[in-house]
């Protein structure tokens, strides 16, 4: 890796970076390799400091704070649940039900709106709190199973959020694409190890507009060797503009 | 609003069965059970706020923080890898990264005007008291004694308490440059020395 980089990695960590530069090295933390290995031993380097600090005794009214957050996602699901079961607690229920492929079945549609309130549910948790996205796209399995999110912002950003657990097999990888243009053909936007929520790379392409087309593919771990997808599509779905 | 802070004074290696314990509440909380997180909230909360009023300074904000933090964690739980790092190191990694969000971007001009010192209050912990705290077998407390004292203080200054190049500057007295090449050349004398 570059000095550069390696510097950069570091400040990141220690928390010196601020505006571009700190978004330079998110983005990088997100999409290269090298730069998550040299973010994570400094990390680690550093971590020893933060067991310095002198603890300070939260009061109880934060817990209490966080439970409510917890609830506020899973609400509108259960709403939906035509045949609630018994089950412990709500997020319980709440897991129980996102896994229950009746449930899926019996609510068809219904189940693609709730998790597009769930991901805006989610959206509002995560930290982007005052960002609301422009153009949603719900990426459907090939059974029509809703698997991710791709929310695209005003200020041209976009991330996508998954919806479930997708296995990717050892030495592959899952790319995600873009196609706006058909002449074109479809960009690489993004290459994961596995389903988590990553900020996609399309600062290059033009505005994403509606009816954009979103897929996962199933790629060699260093993404596609044609620049073109190659494996097996494992979901997809186009934006829509939200309200 | 009252702070309490305990005054007992930190241990600094974490012992291996709480950090299973950790990884354990995280499983926990991937698989969807909220007892998780109310493990991990039991075990680390108190500390997690000492951290986050360290870089945070105002109780309110830190509680932001660490509140943030947990729902956090609770959603992104089965991104945690056991195999590629720490559970400890990734919960205070998210903690940090909130917490500098907040720093650097959301509460700069509130606090400007709130009137609250930017910088350290005078009853802060001294840079060196909290190297002298790392364990005597650290690695990190050995590279960090390596450096001169005014480039280590700032290294500790820039993590514990989130004061940038132009905060860094003003504290101890040096021009912004002299500042920004300082930490550049610390930065890496310590990566050469970390094993």
């Amino acid at each position: 890796m570059s000095p550069e980089h390696e510097q950069l990695a570091a400040q990141y960590v220690i928390g010196l970076l601020d505006g571009n530069e700190r978004r330079i090295a998110e983005r990088l933390s997100e999409h290269d390799v090298d730069f998550q290995a040299a973010v994570a031993q400094w990390q680690s380097c550093l971590a020893e400091l933060d067991a310095t600090a002198t603890p300070v005794l939260p009061e109880g009214e934060l817990w209490s704070r966080i439970e409510t957050g917890l609830r506020r996602a899973p609400a509108p699901l259960r709403i939906e649940d035509p045949t609630p079961v018994a089950i412990p607690s709500p997020h319980a229920a709440f897991a129980a039900l996102w896994q229950s492929l009746r449930f899926w079945r019996i609510t068809g549609l219904a189940g693609a709106f709730a998790s597009l309130l769930l991901a805006l549910g989610v959206g509002l948790l995560a930290t982007r709190a005052t960002r609301e996205p422009v153009l949603i796209a719900v990426l459907l399995t090939e059974q029509n199973r809703p698997a991710a999110v791709v929310n695209a912002f005003a200020n041209g950003e976009a991330e996508l959020i998954p919806l479930e657990a997708i296995p990717v097999p050892p030495g592959r990888a899952l790319e995600i694409w873009t196609l706006w243009d058909r002449a074109r053909g479809p960009v690489s936007i993004g290459l994961i190890d596995q389903a988590r929520t990553v900020r996609l790379n399309i600062g290059n392409l033009p505005q994403t507009g509606p009816n954009q087309l979103f897929e996962i593919t199933l790629e060699p771990a260093t993404g596609s060797p044609t620049g073109r997808p190659t494996g097996p599509v494992l979901m997809k779905g186009t934006t829509s503009t939200t309200l | 609003m009252a702070v309490v802070t305990m005054t007992t004074s930190a241990p600094v290696s974490r012992p291996v069965s709480e950090r299973e314990r950790l990884e354990e509440a995280l499983r926990r909380c991937a698989g969807g059970d909220p007892a998780g997180l109310r493990t991990i909230y039991d075990a680390e909360a108190p500390r997690m706020l000492g951290v986050a009023t360290r870089l945070l300074r105002r109780r309110s904000l830190a509680e932001e923080a660490v509140h943030d933090t947990f729902l956090q964690v609770w959603q992104h739980a089965s991104s945690f890898d056991a195999t590629r790092g720490n559970a400890d190191t990734w919960l205070y990694a998210v903690l940090r990264n909130r917490a500098l969000n907040i720093l650097r971007g959301e509460a700069r001009t509130e606090l400007t005007e709130d009137f609250e010192p930017m910088g350290l209050a005078s009853e802060d912990e001294s840079p060196e008291a909290i190297v002298l705290r790392l364990s005597t077998t650290s690695a990190l407390k050995r590279c960090l004694e390596r450096l001169k004292p005014i480039q280590r203080h700032a290294v500790v200054l820039a993590y514990v308490h989130g004061l940038s190049h132009g905060e860094l500057a003003g504290r101890l007295d040096v021009p912004l440059g002299t500042m920004k090449s300082w930490m550049r050349r610390s930065l890496a004398a310590l990566r050469e020395c970390m094993p």
